[in-house]
């Protein structure tokens, strides 16, 4: 029976199990297999891995920004009525314009949450006054509301009623920005969404992931131990139901790769891009892997092949059509994907499978356009 | 009516004693304060030069006072030469800017002298009642 529920758990089906006998019915859905979260609180510090310059190139190539999905409308903004798209006439270099002014756009919109390390908690008495007990027995938090101070050095601190003088904790901090100076959608009080645990999980059931995030993201902040809670386990809620289409194109996508790199569970992650037949993207998320961890077998080769990866273009579609070139990279592509899954995969026969099938498909591939090539005569 | 905005709309002469002080804003029964500096000869219900914080006195769900300070501002009329109302003195001693105020320590005292007796009383009822019992 044990076993049969790990197979459950394995699955994350919702399962019922009828006994022969008995008409008893045992409901086992996956809300129930809770998710242990796991922060950024041991002593290694994410941050600067997170915003070296390479790894933040990676995990933006990574995210595959679909411009349909990252322009799209979420809300009319207050609009009563939408407005109706533009069309011009442009020339190429107006276009050229156009399209630069698109891929900014795009950046502040992919802008990824940052990854910190949990911060520590505040314990800075600055003095005591035991003549002052007795005084009152309210706490008195005083706030420095000097224009153009940033919100986390902002001087607040608080007498106690024993007289002591200290600053207030990350909590009370935050409850007194938001007080004096709101950040607008942030609430004082924590959301039912995020407190409930059973609104909570029915927002993973629906697969509501990009609300769920977007909102820690504005009621959070990212070295907060809760804000780190609740992405852990909105991250293994996804890596479990291998939904990951849905975070591509936003700008949680990044971090989510983070996470699941650093925890070394991005195997499903690399299944999911090679039988997608994404082999590009499983190279540079070896070579993430290789910068992070730095165990990957053969690792500084992947890295170099992911800065030949870079300036080729996104395909958000299968190919097809390949040119030469192509056919030389993506090659070198599965025989680095071969490595990694030898060496450090830890689902090695499906992904080899996947690899297979990939390379089937490939082959079929290379011949179409070869043929067509030849076709044309111009071979 | 709308507040005045916390930059202050009141007329004030250069070389004129200037003073911080607290200006009830609240209505009845609910008192709530602006640390405001004024002319120091003007009424608490003319418009003041400048609203320099915020007080608070009623406990709020976390029995917590709050109490808001532009300490940039009051430095700056502190070295204009403005003075200092008692109460004001009170909350910026305790908020660790100023000394603590001797009638903070006064009230503690007293507070804590009252509740000294309280329980003296308390004490001998308790005792009066069990020796009538």
């Amino acid at each position: 029976m044990t076993l049969l529920f790990s197979k459950i758990a394995q699955n994350n089906i919702k399962t019922v199990i009828t006994r022969n006998n008995d008409l008893q019915i045992l409901t086992i859905s996956y809300r129930k297999l809770s998710i242990v979260p796991s922060l950024y609180d041991g002593k290694e510090d994410p941050a600067p891995k997170f915003f070296s310059s390479n790894v933040q190139v990676l995990l933006k190539r990574l995210t595959r920004p679909d411009f349909n999905k990252v322009f799209r409308k979420r809300t009319n903004s207050g609009l009563a009525v939408l407005r109706t798209p533009k069309y011009k006439f442009l020339t190429n270099e107006e276009l050229e314009a156009e399209i630069l002014k698109a891929n900014k756009k795009a950046d502040v919109l992919l802008q990824m949450p940052p990854v910190v390390k949990v911060h520590q908690p505040v314990d800075d008495v600055l003095s005591k006054d035991p003549a002052l007990v007795g005084y009152d027995s309210a706490k008195y938090l005083f706030t420095d509301i000097t224009f153009g101070i940033a919100n986390e050095r902002r001087l607040i601190v608080e007498r106690d009623p024993d007289g002591t003088l200290r600053h207030c904790g990350h909590d009370v901090r935050k409850r007194l920005n938001q007080t004096y100076f709101p950040i607008p959608g942030r609430k004082i009080k924590e959301p039912m969404m995020f407190t409930n645990e059973d609104r909570f999980n029915s927002l993973l059931d629906r697969q509501e992931y990009e609300f769920l995030l977007d909102r820690a993201c504005l009621q959070y902040e990212p070295d907060e131990a809760s804000y780190q809670r609740i992405t852990s386990i909105t991250y293994q809620h996804i890596d479990m139901n291998k939904s990951y289409d849905l975070l591509r194109s936003t700008r949680h996508f990044g971090p989510m790769t983070f996470y699941l790199t650093w925890h070394q569970s991005m195997d499903s992650l690399m299944l999911e891009l090679l039988q997608s037949g994404a082999v590009r993207e499983g190279v540079l998320l070896a070579a993430l892997r290789q910068a992070l961890l730095g165990d990957v077998a053969n690792g500084d080769n992947a890295q170099a092949l992911a800065q030949q990866i870079l300036p080729t273009p996104i395909q958000l579609a299968k190919p097809e059509r390949l040119t030469e070139e192509d056919i030389q990279l993506d090659n070198k592509c599965v025989e680095c994907i071969e490595e990694y899954i030898v060496s450090n995969s830890a689902m090695k026969s499906q992904q080899e499978l996947a690899l297979q099938g990939f390379r089937e498909h490939y082959q079929q591939l290379i011949e179409l356009s070869r043929g067509l090539k030849k076709a044309h005569g111009n071979a | 009516m709308s507040l005045p905005p916390a930059s202050g709309t009141g007329r004030f002469f250069a070389k004129a004693a200037k003073s911080i002080r607290l200006i009830r804003q609240g209505c009845t029964n609910r008192p709530f304060f602006h640390i405001s500096v004024t002319q120091r000869r003007r009424l608490n219900s003319q418009p003041v030069i400048e609203q320099l914080g915020s007080y608070d006195p009623m406990p709020n769900i976390n029995n917590e006072k709050l109490v808001a300070l532009n300490l940039e501002r009051i430095k700056y009329w502190l070295g204009k030469g403005a003075h200092v109302s008692p109460p004001v003195a009170e909350i910026l001693g305790l908020s660790g800017f100023f000394p603590i105020h001797p009638r903070t320590y006064m009230t503690a005292w007293r507070n804590r002298r009252t509740e000294r007796e309280n329980l003296a009383k308390q004490l001998e009822a308790e005792k009066s009642k069990e020796a009538a019992a």
